[in-house]
């Protein structure tokens, strides 16, 4: 019988503490964002910047309690290597396209 | 209500049998077609094509119908050439040529589809299962069922752009189709389809593709095979592929985007309601940009290898050669504005992505010095691959420093979209990776078939492209400095007549070396005898490919290799090592595992073609079972237990041994 | 899917392992799909469109529930995938049905939020910034609908698996799927939702 431990898949070890853990905090995380923006409480930049982090941090619990990423193992350090190339490309897609798109509708529009 | 379900828009009317020019292309397609099908019933090879080669999943065999896809496509993609600068040729001044404009329209776009999707793709892809996993010791890739659904995939994709010159019409709106040309508006016809689905299908199929090949790379090398330690190709192929998986995204999304303009009505690329067209040229060349190092990077570590090889040589500056390889692979993604700089972003934007681009020549220098470097000293066999490699030296060096003025924005005002843009493009895919590819195939061609290509032939037909390129593309970029722009139908001024009946010269040129590459072809198969590799390594290569035989076993390592340095099989040829190393035929062999032929990938590929055809031309009923076909036969697949073997080791010890013999 | 076997018969762990990364690779191939769709969105949101805005018609509540209803369900998933490498078939099919019924759920509510949109005149030919919404939300719901399915597939298949690592490997891949979902979901009720309805 081949256990868990043997093969490498790049995810952490499994366990329901960890779960949990992430069930928590993005349960929390969740409630924050929306709290935020349907109680009005706040000026629209700091709305802003509340959910934006909450979605940065929720998105780092995600992966570290949900998907496992690490960098203990071989293929966990491929994962993470792949990882980081397609968020370096994806942020340049991203970034590069809202800077073209804006000059351009910015010089276009006159 | 039913019928239209089922034939949607397409009619009889669809069959252009008012149009003589396109009428003969389809006879002749379809004559070919015929023929090639009652070949196969006359020799009774149905069984042997099925079994062999539909339902392989061998690399090998994948490489090989990889290269008839792209041999095949060139044919198709170089009869637009033709047909494009005879009418060049003629229609100056009041001539209208032969060609009308809507025709012209979609010649050119055509060209450029199959040139890129259909002919340079495939032959890399060709090339990249010939090569990579013999290179690093694995036994196949690391998906073989996916690499058949890849292929098969790619030549659906291929089948329905050529479905497009029968039944009904191809795209007029270029390679690229911009909105808002592409828009159902203005395009209201199955065209702009056409050419979506091709590519969506082929797309698929080289998405696969980069992720079999990067996994395969990453995880399937030999013992001691350290990522410094890999042939540079594979190094090269990684690169390469690491491109497709991050740029193809882009492709998928951006013509899905303009599918959903065209079939739902919705409004990203149209010109009202809010839609952006620039979105799209935006995308597409984010994609688009990635997309021509992905065909370059491979052509490299071709030219790496055989400069290596032919100066009988280490390959100058491994280190920094994979440096460079990396470097230009990320740079491609941060240059793509470089595409529209006179679309109004502005002077900062320009600025950062034409000083981007002028930085892409920097590793790619250090490159070509470090190819020179190899040479030096070296001692220079002048076979047919380093012929090419020659020509690629100075043909790739003058379209690289065209394309550096290119990306001087207030230059590119004057140049973008002009003749000298099309000379300059042209210029790098041909002279670096057409000509990259023609060099690897005759070196690699023994190792997939068997035998060499003649010798004679190849200098001819080498002789004959290299001289037709430069008399079809020199005068183009005189014409472009003039003023020129792409895609003329016909033009006013007669005083560019010369130089573009020039360039009519040049393309005869080419064609006569197309010809002698067949004709070697022809030759080679009918002396194959006399051209046959029985050592498995004809070249006296450096990398482990050439360690086994040619063909290479249907297992290719029956020991799989370990290797402590780079170029293992070269420092082991030539250190004579006698003790340490076990003769053949007392080696202890195993049984070995290996994966079953299937016919999942052909018929996923066929339905999504299906599927594809269907939604072009509004067939829904067509299309959802198209759809259903691929869907089942996928989730079939995964119930099935029966998808492996092992070859025994009598077997193996046997296959082994003939090749002892024969190489004695 | 390529084995190299040792003279130890049924070692799997290097191809197993080899197959889960190419799954991997695949999830950041739809990163970048999802990155584009993202990108388009903004661009076309810039604030200055003409006719109805999502904010007229986005009920927070709704969202909210979705979100739950997905996050369970990655929770859920999680609890089979634990059941799974303890051998308990049983309750792994249970927890999968669990999950299927949470992402159905989900499901549920974000078509009869489209039904709403489009009867309410906010429909996806309407002008870009409809166009983009419903085309990155219904992206996203396309791929829990394809994971819906793949669930359901699972369910029937698990029994039939006799080989207990191919299980693993392949409610590993459906896992990666369906955690990556959620992700994208936490960006998705950000960017489009939260900052819409502003």
């Amino acid at each position: 019988m081949i256990h868990q431990e043997e093969v490498d898949y790049g995810t952490g070890q499994k366990k329901l503490g960890i779960y949990l853990l992430g069930l928590v905090s993005c349960s929390l995380l969740t409630l924050l964002s929306f709290w935020v923006v349907m109680s009005e409480r706040l000026a629209k930049w700091e709305i802003f910047v509340i959910i934006y982090l909450s979605a940065l941090v929720q998105f780092f619990v995600q992966l570290i309690c949900f998907l496992r990423l690490n960098t203990q193992t071989e293929q966990g350090r491929n994962n993470v290597i792949s990882f980081v190339f397609t968020a370096v490309i994806l942020t340049s897609l991203f970034i590069g396209s809202l800077w073209i798109m804006w000059n351009l509708n910015y010089n276009m529009q006159h | 209500m039913f019928e239209h379900l089922l034939f949607g828009n397409l009619t009889l009317n669809a069959i252009p049998f008012d149009v003589p020019i396109i009428m003969g292309a389809d006879i002749f397609m379809i004559a070919t077609f015929l023929l090639v099908i009652f070949l196969i019933t006359f020799y009774r090879k149905w069984p042997y094509m099925w079994h062999e080669w539909v339902t392989s999943v061998d690399h090998k065999k994948i490489g090989i119908m990889y290269l008839i896809l792209a041999g095949v496509m060139l044919l198709r993609g170089f009869s637009d050439v033709v047909l494009m600068r005879s009418q060049q040729a003629v229609a100056a001044g009041h001539s209208a040529g032969f060609l009308p404009p809507e025709h012209f329209d979609q010649i050119f776009s055509a060209h450029g589809v199959i040139m890129i999707f259909f002919v340079a793709m495939p032959f890399m892809f060709a090339l990249l299962n010939i090569a990579v996993p013999l290179q690093i010791g694995a036994r196949d890739v690391a998906y073989p069922y996916l690499n058949s659904l890849s292929f098969w995939m790619t030549f659906a994709g291929a089948m329905l752009c050529n479905a497009s010159l029968l039944i009904g019409k191809f795209s007029a709106a270029g390679w690229l189709a911009y909105p808002p040309l592409s828009e159902w508006y203005y395009s209201p016809t199955e065209g702009v389809d056409y050419y979506i689905w091709s590519l969506q299908i082929a797309g698929v199929g080289t998405l696969l593709a980069g992720i079999n090949f990067v996994a395969t790379i990453i995880k399937m090398r030999c013992k001691g095979m350290t990522l410094m330690k890999m042939p540079i190709f594979v190094w090269s192929a990684l690169c390469s592929m690491i491109l497709v998986i991050l740029a193809f995204p882009v492709l998928t999304v951006t013509l899905a985007l303009l599918t959903l303009d065209r079939l739902l009505g919705m409004h990203f690329f149209t010109d009202f309601a809010g839609g952006n067209n620039m979105m799209y040229i935006n995308l597409i060349w984010v994609w688009g940009h990635p997309e021509v190092y992905i065909l370059i990077l491979p052509a490299f570590g071709i030219f790496s290898e055989i400069v290596a090889t032919f100066s009988q040589k280490k390959l100058f500056g491994y280190t920094t050669m994979v440096w460079a390889i990396a470097i230009i692979a990320f740079l491609s993604f941060v240059v793509w504005l470089h595409h529209f700089f006179t679309m109004g972003a502005g002077a900062d934007v320009n600025a950062f992505f034409g000083i981007a681009t002028m930085v892409i020549a920097i590793p790619t220098g250090v490159k070509i010095f470090n190819w020179l470097f190899t040479m030096y000293k070296g001692r220079i066999i002048l076979a047919t691959p380093m012929l090419w490699v020659a020509a690629f030296f100075t043909t790739f060096a003058i379209g690289g420093m065209t394309g550096v003025m290119l990306a001087i924005p207030p230059v590119d005002f004057e140049l973008h979209n002009s003749l000298f843009l099309v000379a300059h493009f042209h210029n790098v895919l041909i002279g670096g990776t057409l000509f990259g590819f023609f060099a690897g195939i005759i070196y690699w061609f023994p190792k997939a078939f068997g035998f060499r290509l003649d010798e004679k032939w190849g200098i001819g037909s080498f002789v004959f492209w290299v001289i037709g390129f430069y008399i079809a593309f020199m005068p183009l970029y005189v014409l472009g400095l003039n003023g020129v722009t792409r895609r003329l139908d016909h033009y006013a001024n007669t005083q560019y007549q010369p130089y573009f009946i020039t360039a009519a010269i040049g393309a005869a040129c080419v064609l006569i070396g197309i010809i002698l590459q067949i004709i070697q072809l022809y030759v080679s198969i009918k002396n194959r005898e006399a051209l046959r590799d029985r050592t498995g390594d004809p070249w006296n290569g450096r990398t482990l490919e050439w360690s086994v035989s040619s063909p290479a076993p249907l297992y290719n390592f029956a020991v799989l290799p370990t290797v402590e340095t780079l170029d293992q099989f070269w420092v082991n040829k030539h250190q004579h090592h006698t003790e340490g190393t076990v003769h053949p035929k007392d080696i202890h062999y195993h049984p070995i595992h290996l994966p079953k032929n299937t016919a999942a990938g052909f018929i996923i590929a066929m339905f999504s073609g299906i599927t594809g055809f269907a939604l072009i031309w509004h067939m829904w009923i067509p299309g959802i079972i198209g759809l259903l076909g691929v869907l089942i036969t996928w989730i079939a697949r995964t119930f099935s237990t029966d998808t492996d073997f092992y070859i025994d080791a009598e077997t193996v010890r046997k296959t082994e041994l003939a090749h002892i013999k024969e190489k004695v | 899917m390529h084995r190299e076997i040792t003279a130890v018969e049924g070692h799997y762990a290097e191809s197993d392992s080899t197959d889960v990364f190419g799954f991997w690779l695949y999830i950041m191939t739809d990163c970048i799909l999802f990155g584009c769709l993202f990108a388009t969105f903004v661009v076309l949101n810039d604030g200055n469109a003409t006719g109805p805005l999502l904010k007229n018609y986005v009920d927070l509540k709704t969202v909210l529930s979705e979100t739950f209803f997905l996050l369970a369900s990655n929770f859920t998933f999680c609890l089979a995938m634990l059941n799974l490498y303890h051998r308990k078939l049983l309750k792994v099919q249970a927890w999968l049905i669990v999950t299927f019924l949470l992402g159905a759920s989900f499901i549920f509510l974000e078509l009869r939020e489209f039904i709403t949109f489009a009867k309410a005149g906010f429909a996806w030919n309407i002008n870009a910034h409809a166009s983009s919404f419903f085309t990155l939300v219904g992206t996203h719901g396309l791929h829990v609908s394809c994971g819906l399915f793949w669930i359901l597939i699972m369910i029937i298949q698990l029994p039939l698996i006799k080989a207990a690592h191919i299980a693993e490997r392949r409610m590993t891949y459906l896992g990666l799927f369906w955690n990556f979902l959620d992700i994208v979901w936490v960006f998705v009720f950000t960017v489009v939702y939260l900052t819409g309805a502003m």
